[in-house]
């Protein structure tokens, strides 16, 4: 796979949500640390898409504290990092927007480069279509006009005769435009002094972190009106395992909830999975000793 | 004016809720229900009842907690991975021995917690292996007999590692106010992680 990004990977805390713009961070945590997201991000033009979405990818506020008290990532207020833009060094700037022309400038060789090999290979079938058919019927000289002009419809560029074949270096001249997804390049990586403190989460994140440690993925539980969805591998590979909800260690279960569930996950080919986690904030010192004390029990409907 | 007709007799389970817990709190007449739809609805054999002392800090006024255990005429429920070991071995439910299961008693609208799941856990004993009988391995000819000590030399490591789940238990539910038919709910419960069976 491609580089590993450096750590500890920023996230960016934009309108109190947790974003990732670099497909190589979220990459990354995915493969190494099991952390899925969501991706929100859809094109400029369909704002209203809502399948098939792309960066940015949004962190829950459990995930972002799980990677920050693993010190894979750290929070950063990205309206604040992205004051020092202004003060940018104007011989920074040129150098960047030089970068990224030559970007643009190689995506487009590439691309016109591809297009030349295609019109290439599609011209030599051609080719040999016209000879084999000379070969069968040399009267029909009619047809191999009226076969050259359905190529013209498909060659465009053709129809200019012999300046067809150095289009590839007039095109390579003009460059795409590159729209760069961080900002990090230009900006010297965000300093410590602009991570903001871990996120606050809900009551249910030592259930969470409990069943991450555990090897789940989690995502969230909207679909099945549950705090999560625990998935034993990628959630691209694998059906969820379990509707998961978070209780209180002395907070009180509605059996109908209990009923309500069991009879969803089974219903789903899946468990329902209730836990919380016996020590109470005021008990410890940190939040990882609470996820040492979660109890889970999973529940399926008997079927008698 | 034809006379009063008598009034119909008890319920056999009324009967017998009102002749064997009248001194004992609420909850006994829910165990007892269980215990005769446990009997009487799925057949269940050897049916015991258990008293346990369920220490709960905040909940001093908590009565004791009592569970049933008994044998159930089929298996109740097999982990996935044992499925699986037992198809490979070409083992069906009715070679094995029963075994004994645990049964939670409850009422709907009784208050739980994950606190309270968790003692019951806690307060479970494992099941002996003594509490076998014998008796189901003497009608097999040799062949399977071999299979079968192997599958419980294989059980009982997995009973370890906990791969085919670890304790369970089942819980059962009644509903007693209105609209209570008699319908007992039974749902199993794992402690711990354990993957659902059809997935």
């Amino acid at each position: 796979m491609d580089s590993d990004p450096p750590l500890p990977i920023p996230i960016s805390y934009i309108s109190n949500r947790y974003l990732l713009f670099s497909i190589d961070a979220v990459t990354y945590l995915r493969r190494e640390h099991h952390i899925c997201g969501v991706l929100i991000g859809t094109l400029p033009q369909i704002p209203q898409q809502n399948v098939f979405l792309g960066l940015p990818l949004e962190l829950m506020p459990e995930e972002a504290r799980l990677l920050v008290d693993k010190g894979v990532a750290c929070i950063v207020d990205e309206a604040k990092a992205h004051a020092g833009m202004r003060s940018l060094l104007e011989g920074d700037r040129a150098r960047y927007l030089r970068d990224l022309e030559s970007q643009g400038q190689h995506a487009m060789r590439l691309q016109s480069d591809r297009k030349e090999q295609k019109r290439e290979e599609a011209l030599k079938k051609l080719d040999e279509k016209k000879a084999a058919r000379a070969r069968n019927s040399p009267s029909a000289s009619a047809q191999t006009e009226s076969s050259a002009a359905i190529v013209d419809i498909f060659n465009s560029e053709r129809s200019n005769g012999n300046t067809s074949r150095d289009t590839s270096t007039s095109t390579a001249s003009s460059r795409m435009g590159i729209t760069p997804a961080t900002s990090y390049p230009p900006l010297p990586p965000p300093s410590s002094t602009l991570h903001l403190p871990p996120p606050s989460v809900p009551a249910s994140y030592p259930l969470f972190a409990h069943l991450h440690a555990r090897g789940y993925f989690l995502s969230p539980g909207l679909r099945f009106g549950c705090n999560y969805m625990a998935y034993p591998g990628d959630s691209l590979r694998f059906h969820a395992h379990f509707l998961v909800v978070s209780y209180d260690w002395d907070e009180e279960i509605d059996l109908m909830d209990v009923v309500a569930g069991g009879r969803l996950g089974t219903g789903v080919k899946k468990g329902f999975l209730l836990g919380g986690a016996e020590k109470s904030k005021q008990e410890v010192e940190n939040e990882a000793d609470r996820v040492d004390s979660v109890r889970a029990f999973s529940i399926e409907w008997a079927g008698m | 004016m034809a006379p009063n007709p008598a009034p119909p007799e008890p319920s056999a389970l009324t009967q017998l809720i009102s002749s064997a817990s009248a001194s004992n709190h609420p909850i006994a007449a829910t165990t007892l229900q269980i215990l005769h739809n446990l009997q009487y609805q799925h057949l269940w054999t050897s049916l015991q009842t258990h008293d346990i002392p369920i220490p709960l800090k905040s909940t001093t006024d908590t009565p004791p907690m009592s569970l049933i255990s008994g044998i159930p005429p089929h298996r109740v429920y097999t982990h996935p991975d044992e499925q699986l070991y037992m198809l490979e071995k070409g083992l069906r439910d009715d070679d094995l021995r029963p075994e004994r299961l645990f049964v939670i008693p409850t009422a709907q609208g009784q208050s739980w917690s994950v606190h309270r799941i968790a003692a019951v856990f806690d307060s479970l004993p494992e099941i002996p292996s003594s509490d076998h009988t014998e008796s189901s391995m003497a009608d097999v000819d040799a062949e399977t007999q071999a299979k079968l000590t192997e599958y419980y030399t294989k059980k009982e490591a997995a009973r370890a590692t906990r791969e085919w789940g670890g304790k369970r238990i089942l819980l059962a539910m009644v509903d007693k106010g209105m609209g209570g038919d008699g319908t007992v709910a039974y749902y199993v419960v794992h402690d711990g992680e354990v993957k659902p069976r059809q997935n």
